[in-house]
């Protein structure tokens, strides 16, 4: 079955009858004895029915609703004067910037003068890239950093309601005169 | 035995909450720590902030998606309390509630009788001024059980604070709006007093920087609100005193004027260049230059500007923006021209002249607080004789120390500008210049400072005496042959004089009523700021300017049908700072006078 074909009959099963097309259920390991028994564990009423791939549309939303980053994105600025641009571009960081300092904490990965020489205390590539003249080993004892890398030390987003869709970055608004 | 003292900032635009452990050793000093509150800050989301937003907002069906409004404790879901109720208030002003404390203590209407929000469309449930206090004081209980389950909050002692400025019914009203919140023990305290319980706790050497003698001025400027009081150093047994001598009236006038007349400000620039704005525009720009005076206008500000930008309304994000400046020249202007003007202590500010107005909440007339103070201590000059006031020449009340509050109070130019004001008047009566006091954390110090006075009530640190703020009266109609057309002209007997203190009771006996029992009795009620020097059972014959009819009070005796009871009147000040007024037969019954919020005072 294709995956919207799946989609559709799922969202369209929940909402009408309350519950997963058995094949669905199967398919991603939703069994009904484990429903009842999450539903048994957790009292709230509010089990998550949400993927966790939901988070980077839930993080799209956030900085739209509270930066309007989608919208600065997504216009078409080629003909727009800089000073115009500069000046909405000011606000859209400056909320962008509140609302990421609220929902996670970012550090430094290595919190040294950029420029300067610094000493290399992980070999894990995930954490420092080594570029330049890399010796065949791939290990060096140091160098000069050139950028000191961004870690999240904490990410503190809120929950997903159902209700929410996250799909939705921002609902259409309609003023009533 | 209460494990925590907790002090409530119940206020126009934002409550706070601290707390101070219940003192073992009372000479231990009381130690005050800030509460932060959960409230909903964006559907779905519940976060700690330090204050809560005194916001609700009445969502229909349409409103939120569903399931998003749930709180971490059983709530009413379409009442929506805090940040959130402020920023959809913004998009949907018409349900929402805003100003309640301000609503609860304006005596032009029925504040138990569901009129907020006033501009509600039909269909939707409204609430009065009493139940939306309930909510904000509920929200912070909740709140508080949340983060304590191992000391529930009805078991803790409460201080709640309000207005100096606050009347006997706006101060039962709140009192009831806090037991029907579920407060078991609950103790009103004016704010400027905890203002200045806050500047105690942090100097434990106070008593090192005030003289017998001195006054100290107590300027309180909120959101929405400005109030004055004074509080006399006096001295008792070799101890040093604190007295409240003196209260303002109630101004509703603040910090959210002087962001309106910023963004006026802007917009007229805006609407000269031919751009015009939309009602949420103007809302954006508001906001906007809210967040641009405190920038400009911060300790350490240097710019000479900061630009304002509304971006545009759809889609088109950067097209749509409009850009302006707000000029710290220009903030100096609106500022100090407007709000803060060059005074003399005999300038008065303007009366309200239209005959007619919007039925809406009493703003004051004249944006002037400089004026407003000078009339505040010119008042203290005409009758007051109460405690020992220190005065210049003139008579004019006259200050040796201030204490700033209020988030306007953050901007050192207005403080400048205030004391540069008051010395003038000083200097003018041959007096030296005032000293300001300096608090902390302006917008947390009413909550701190509650929550140390109620330390300082169970015997640890120092105490203001105050008692009642205002002189009561009970109106009485002359004995005289009916004129058609003209009503009797009314006496006003004294029932409680200023300053009667808590825990203390006064009975009239040179007065006496007849009352038919089984049917209901109305007395009227009247209030005076100024009239301090009138004792109990004083009977005033021409009422004039200075007093002020504040409700009706109403008695139903119980007993015998057609019998007339003479009963006198004796009035009490409860140890939690409530007046109460009681009718007293001879053969020693006793009925309570209840205020009549119901009918509105003509």
């Amino acid at each position: 079955m294709s995956r919207i074909v799946l989609a559709f009959r799922s969202f369209f099963s929940i909402l009408f009858r309350d519950t997963l097309p058995e094949e669905v259920a199967k398919a991603y390991g939703y069994s009904k004895a484990g429903a009842v028994k999450a539903k048994a564990v957790a009292a709230t009423p509010m089990a998550p029915e949400v993927k966790t791939s939901d988070g980077a549309l839930q993080m799209l939303g956030i900085l739209q609703r509270d930066g309007r980053l989608v919208d600065l994105l997504m216009e078409d600025i080629s003909g727009a004067q800089d000073e115009q641009i500069g000046a909405a571009f000011r606000s859209v960081q400056e909320q962008c910037r509140d609302s990421l300092e609220k929902y996670f904490r970012l550090s430094p990965v290595i919190d040294g003068v950029e420029g300067s020489y610094t000493k290399i205390e992980s070999s894990d590539p995930a954490v420092v890239k080594l570029l330049g003249n890399v010796p065949a080993s791939g290990k060096a004892q140091g160098g000069l950093l050139r950028h000191k890398g961004w870690r999240a030390e904490r990410v503190d987003l809120p929950k997903i309601v159902p209700s929410q869709k996250p799909d939705v970055i921002a609902p259409a608004e309609i003023e009533i005169e | 035995m209460p494990k925590y003292v907790i002090g409530i900032d119940l206020g126009t635009t934002n409550c706070a909450l601290a707390y101070a452990e219940a003192p073992a050793d009372p000479r231990e000093p009381a130690s005050v720590t800030l509460e932060s509150i959960p409230q909903l800050v964006n559907p779905g989301e519940v976060r700690d902030e330090s204050l809560l937003a005194s916001f609700l907002y009445i969502a229909g069906a349409t409103d939120f998606p569903a399931g998003s409004l749930s709180l971490p404790w059983p709530s009413d879901e379409h009442m929506v309390v805090g940040e959130l109720a402020r920023k959809r208030g913004v998009e949907s002003a018409r349900r929402l509630v805003s100003s309640a404390k301000s609503w609860l203590s304006h005596s032009g209407v029925d504040r138990t009788s569901a009129i907020l929000p006033p501009t509600a469309p039909e269909g939707v449930e409204k609430i009065s001024p009493l139940e939306a206090a309930r909510r904000y004081l509920d929200h912070l209980r909740q709140a508080w059980d949340s983060k304590h389950p191992d000391a529930p909050f009805a078991d803790q002692q409460v201080l709640v604070t309000v207005p100096a400025s606050f009347d006997a019914v706006a101060r039962e009203l709140t009192q009831r709006a806090a037991e029907e919140a579920g407060y078991k023990s609950v103790i009103l305290l004016e704010e400027p007093q905890a203002a200045f319980y806050a500047w105690i706790e942090r100097h434990a050497d106070w008593r090192d920087r005030v003289r017998i003698g001195d006054l100290i001025l107590v300027v309180d400027i909120g959101g929405g609100t400005t109030d004055f009081t004074l509080i006399a150093v006096t001295e008792r047994e070799g101890e040093l005193q604190l007295e409240r001598v003196a209260v303002g009236e109630h101004i509703l006038l603040g910090g959210d004027n002087i962001d309106l007349a910023l963004a006026r400000h802007i917009e007229s620039q805006l609407a000269a260049k031919g751009t015009k704005l939309d009602s949420l525009q103007l809302h954006a720009l508001w906001q906007q230059c809210r967040a641009a005076k405190e920038q400009l206008l911060s300790e350490d500000a240097q710019k000479a500007e900061h630009p304002v930008t509304i971006l545009g309304k759809g889609t088109g994000l950067v097209g749509g923006t409009i850009k302006a400046k707000l000029r710290r020249e220009d903030i100096d202007r609106i500022l100090l021209d407007g709000f803060f003007p060059t005074a003399s202590s005999s300038d008065m500010p303007a009366r309200r002249r239209a005959g007619l107005a919007e039925l809406g909440l009493p703003y004051a007339a004249d944006a002037a607080i400089t004026r407003h103070l000078a009339r505040f201590l010119r008042q203290q000059a005409s009758t007051a004789e109460h405690g020992t006031v220190r005065r210049g020449a003139s008579g004019l009340a006259a200050p040796t120390h201030i204490l700033f509050n209020g988030g306007v109070l953050r901007a050192p130019i207005v403080r400048d500008r205030i004391i540069d004001v008051l010395n003038s008047w000083l200097a003018a009566e041959g007096l030296p210049a005032v000293q300001p006091l300096f608090g902390e954390d302006l917008m947390h110090a009413v909550a701190r400072g509650a929550a140390y006075y109620g330390t300082a009530r169970q015997g640890r640190g120092v105490r203001i005496r105050g008692g009642v703020p205002r002189t009561y009266y009970i109106g009485i109609e002359s004995a005289m042959p009916a004129v058609p057309g003209m009503p009797a002209p009314m006496k006003a007997l004294v029932v409680a004089p200023f300053g009667m203190e808590e825990g203390t009771g006064v009975r009239i006996e040179n007065q006496e009523f007849g009352l038919y029992v089984g049917e209901p009795a109305e007395f009227r009620f009247l209030l005076s700021a100024t009239r301090k020097n009138d004792k109990a059972g004083d009977l005033i014959d021409d009422p004039g300017e200075d007093i002020e009819e504040l409700a009706l009070m109403e008695v139903t005796l119980t007993g015998n049908q057609g019998e007339m009871a003479p009963v006198s009147l004796e009035s009490l000040v409860t140890e939690t700072g409530q007046l109460q007024l009681w009718c007293v037969a001879r053969d020693g019954r006793r009925w309570k006078l209840e205020f009549n919020v119901r009918e509105q005072a003509v």
